[in-house]
């Protein structure tokens, strides 16, 4: 006969608190888990197994069959998506360059006690609380032929603007976008910058003027090294962000003349929200997760190969 | 009212955030869409692009309320928006309207995947809907789908010419044709404005024409009158049977209309490149444009200094509007779109839609539509033909007559065919076009690379060879079923 020991419930208490408290950091991140999985995770998979499928709205509702790796190669192969690769790379690349060097000179100016400073420091922070469907609207009438402020201003400096305006010259148009970008991003990068500066301590910086190191010196020996990693994160994220590039493409030119202005951004949402071709759409965007993603893994290997975490 | 967020316990702070996150879910789901439901039987829901006609038949909407006793809840999207929206409450079988606005593009996609119902029934119960009364090429390139009425016209669009009387009376050019001419032809019409070439009027420098250069629907709409006008096919068998969509674009006819097309841009602004829709249309109304065509709703729209703005601009007197010009020996072909209203196969108030649909449609409301007063009048795009013979609406809008006429020589399914995967096609096609306006590449060339891209994607996306059931789609199949649903 085997005797069967039934615990009372005041002796089961302890158990399930003990229980509960050895996992209670997996229950706290749980919910920060599940949506990760279906936020993130689920579509991207979703993406991943249509991407093989010929599944497009237009002709039928569902998936019409298995196309193994068609969709890839007609995504590479399309030439207005090679153009839109390009285009993004030069985008993201030039302007996260520009906006960090410009931003960096602005947060410099901004420890400056000069007068003033505060509703500087107010007025920077408009450009990048606009929304850039916004942004590219006003800008559309910025660049006008016609009599628009920056085609003024470049005319009154003796600049040559195209017969066909800024935004309708291939020569020029993805740099009028670039602008924009800049235009309302750097403030972005000054207010971070200068917010990391703003913790470099006093007395080093004294201590080096003790020294007589110069202002560059200073500057690239002390302040950029102490504020490396915050700089570091915000140019990763500012590239994630202009890689996707959509709104003021579409306002201000979609995507031409030409191919000349087409971003990543733009030729995805034409062939999932125009074209609705599901599945090549899954591709394109596959392609562009996997590129971004090198792109980011190398950056983040070099710039922290020397940190500990 | 303030917070002493200093004095909050973390407690209260999480507390306060969960119930602010809480009030926040709960005000989404007040704006989001609500669903048709049994329990709102006396309601309508209707989910419209913002074209001229919204703005009219909002305004005739408390009519529709006391007459019927349902209430009208009515919401409208942008172009793009609207079709993003549909689709994904189609595919995801959502019921988020009871009418919806069709564009003439949408309409093969929407009825071969059974996400409209065909209003025939409807229609052949129905004694008092005066089918009759619709031009007939509006409802086949419309509303016509596989012997099936989908939808109904809510606002047509022709295309027509608009010049300026007065400067054309000052230089002293014979103003064009306002009926179909046999010598009214694209090379007249390039003469006509190269005689505006150069020249100044009232101190400003002239352009003689504007076109619409933005890719890929925009400047597809308006070259592919000219194409249409020269006798261009986009497919070798559509819409007659059996459908063989390989491409045509290397015909001559293409490449004749994309060199007229080339030389209207030159004698245009040069930024039109980048000018949509109403970039185009309303340019005109600024008053440095000598002539130009487009469709015929901006016969009204440029009386207004902008887009819809009701602010009278500088030409409101100053224009009229004129016949299309025609290619030699080539029948003319008009453009023919606009906006149709449909009901949801996922509506449970399908009534209640047809209703709306029938009502919105109809010559009374289309009437009083026109003769809303603000904006300047603005709604003229009628399917109905009684209303282009009626005096009171003729006397606000005195161009009907030329409008008529480019309605009667329409034809949608040969200008733009509404073929499952348009859209596809037409992106390749607007931004071949939109390159050709300020490139050097040869148009034979350019089209050659097209046609072998539009081949590719029909293959890709198993429309060659065609893998459903044809269907002959004739305009004379069309007036068949008119009649036959008219008198049943």
């Amino acid at each position: 006969m085997h005797a069967t020991t039934l615990r009372s419930p005041q002796a089961l208490a302890p158990v399930r608190r003990g229980f509960v408290r050895r996992n209670l950091p997996y229950f706290l991140i749980a919910p920060s888990v599940i949506m990760l999985l279906a936020l993130i995770a689920y579509p991207l998979l979703f993406a991943l197994k249509s991407s093989f499928y010929f599944w497009n709205l237009q002709v039928g509702p569902q998936p019409l069959a298995f196309v193994e790796l068609d969709n890839y190669v007609q995504a590479l192969n399309a030439f207005d998506f090679r153009a839109a690769l390009t285009n993004t790379l030069i985008l993201s690349i030039l302007g996260t360059a520009i906006e960090f060097s410009l931003g960096l000179a602005i947060a410099l100016v901004l420890l400056k006690a000069l007068p003033g400073m505060n509703v500087v420091r107010a007025l920077l922070i408009l450009p990048t609380t606009i929304a850039p469907i916004v942004v590219g609207f006003l800008f559309r009438y910025l660049y006008d032929p016609g009599g628009g402020l920056v085609t003024w201003l470049l005319q009154s400096l003796w600049l040559p603007v195209p017969a066909e305006g800024i935004l309708g010259s291939p020569a020029t148009a993805l740099a009028a976008i670039l602008f924009v970008d800049i235009w309302q991003w750097t403030p972005f990068f000054a207010i971070v910058l200068y917010a990391s500066l703003l913790s470099v301590p006093d007395e080093i910086i004294e201590a080096a003027r003790l020294d007589r190191a110069s202002a560059w010196t200073i500057l690239t020996r002390i302040k950029l090294p102490l504020i490396r990693r915050t700089a570091i994160i915000i140019v990763m994220l500012r590239f994630m962000q202009i890689f996707n590039t959509f709104d003021t493409v579409l306002v201000l030119t979609r995507g031409g003349p030409g191919t000349s202005t087409r971003t990543l951004g733009y030729s995805l949402y034409e062939q999932g929200l125009v074209n609705f071709n599901v599945g090549l759409v899954s591709a394109q965007t596959w392609i562009a997760v996997l590129i971004v993603n090198i792109i980011v893994a190398l950056y983040v290997f070099f710039a922290f190969r020397n940190e500990e975490w | 009212m303030t917070f002493d967020i200093g004095n909050m316990s973390r407690r209260n702070m999480l507390k306060s955030a969960s119930v602010a996150a809480l009030l926040a879910s709960s005000a989404g789901s007040l704006v989001a869409p609500r669903r048709a439901s049994a329990q709102d039987a006396k309601t309508v829901r209707v989910l419209s692009v913002e074209d001229p006609f919204f703005f009219s038949m909002k305004a005739m909407i408390p009519e529709f309320e006391k007459e019927t006793g349902i209430k009208v809840e009515l919401e409208s999207l942008s172009y793009d928006a609207l079709q993003t929206r549909l689709v994904s409450a189609f595919v995801a079988k959502t019921s988020d309207a009871d009418v919806i606005a069709v564009d003439q593009m949408w309409l093969g996609q929407y009825l071969d995947n059974g996400w409209i119902i065909s209003l025939n029934d409807y229609i052949a119960k129905d004694s008092d809907i005066d089918l009759a009364d619709f031009i007939p090429e509006v409802l086949y390139s419309s509303n016509m789908w596989r012997g099936q009425i989908a939808t109904l016209p809510v606002a047509a669009y022709a295309q027509g010419v608009m010049y300026r009387k007065d400067i054309f009376e000052s230089f002293g050019i014979a103003a064009p044709p306002t009926k179909a001419a046999e010598d009214w032809t694209w090379t007249k019409y390039i003469e006509t404005l190269k005689a505006l070439e150069g020249k100044s009027f009232d101190g400003k420098p002239l352009f003689p024409t504007v076109i619409c250069g933005s890719q890929p629907s925009p400047i597809t709409h308006m070259f592919t009158q000219l194409s249409a006008s020269h006798g261009a096919s986009w497919f070798k068998s559509f819409p007659g049977a059996p459908w063989d969509f390989s491409p045509q674009l290397t015909g001559p006819a293409w490449a004749k209309s994309v060199d007229v097309y080339r030389q209207l841009y030159k004698l245009s602004p040069p930024e039109a490149i980048n000018y949509v829709w109403f970039d185009a249309g309303t340019r005109f109304a600024k008053g440095d444009i000598g002539m130009f065509y487009w469709w015929t709703p901006y016969f009204y729209l440029v009386k207004n200094s902008g887009y819809m703005t009701g602010k009278k601009s500088d030409v409101i007197n100053k224009y009229a509007t004129a016949a299309l010009p025609k290619a030699e020996g080539v029948s003319q072909t008009v453009s023919l779109g606009g906006w149709s209203l449909g009901v949801p196969s996922s509506s449970d108030r399908q009534d209640n839609g047809y209703a709306f649909i029938k009502w919105a449609t109809s010559k009374a409301t289309q009437k009083k539509m026109a003769e809303w007063p603000d904006l300047n009048f603005q709604f003229s795009d009628f399917a109905r033909k009684s209303l282009y013979e009626d005096a009171d609406v003729k006397k606000i809008y005195p161009y009907l007559d030329v409008q008529y006429d480019m309605m009667k020589q329409g034809n949608g399914k040969i200008t733009r065919p509404p073929v499952p995967g348009y859209t596809a096609v037409e992106s390749v096609l607007g931004l071949t076009l939109n390159q050709l306006l300020t490139g050097n590449e040869d148009p034979k060339t350019a089209l050659e690379r097209t046609n072998s891209l539009f081949e590719s994607i029909l293959k890709g996306n198993l429309m060659i060879p065609y893998q459903k059931e044809s269907y002959a789609d004739t305009l004379d199949g069309a007036k068949a079923l008119i009649g036959k649903l008219g008198k049943a």
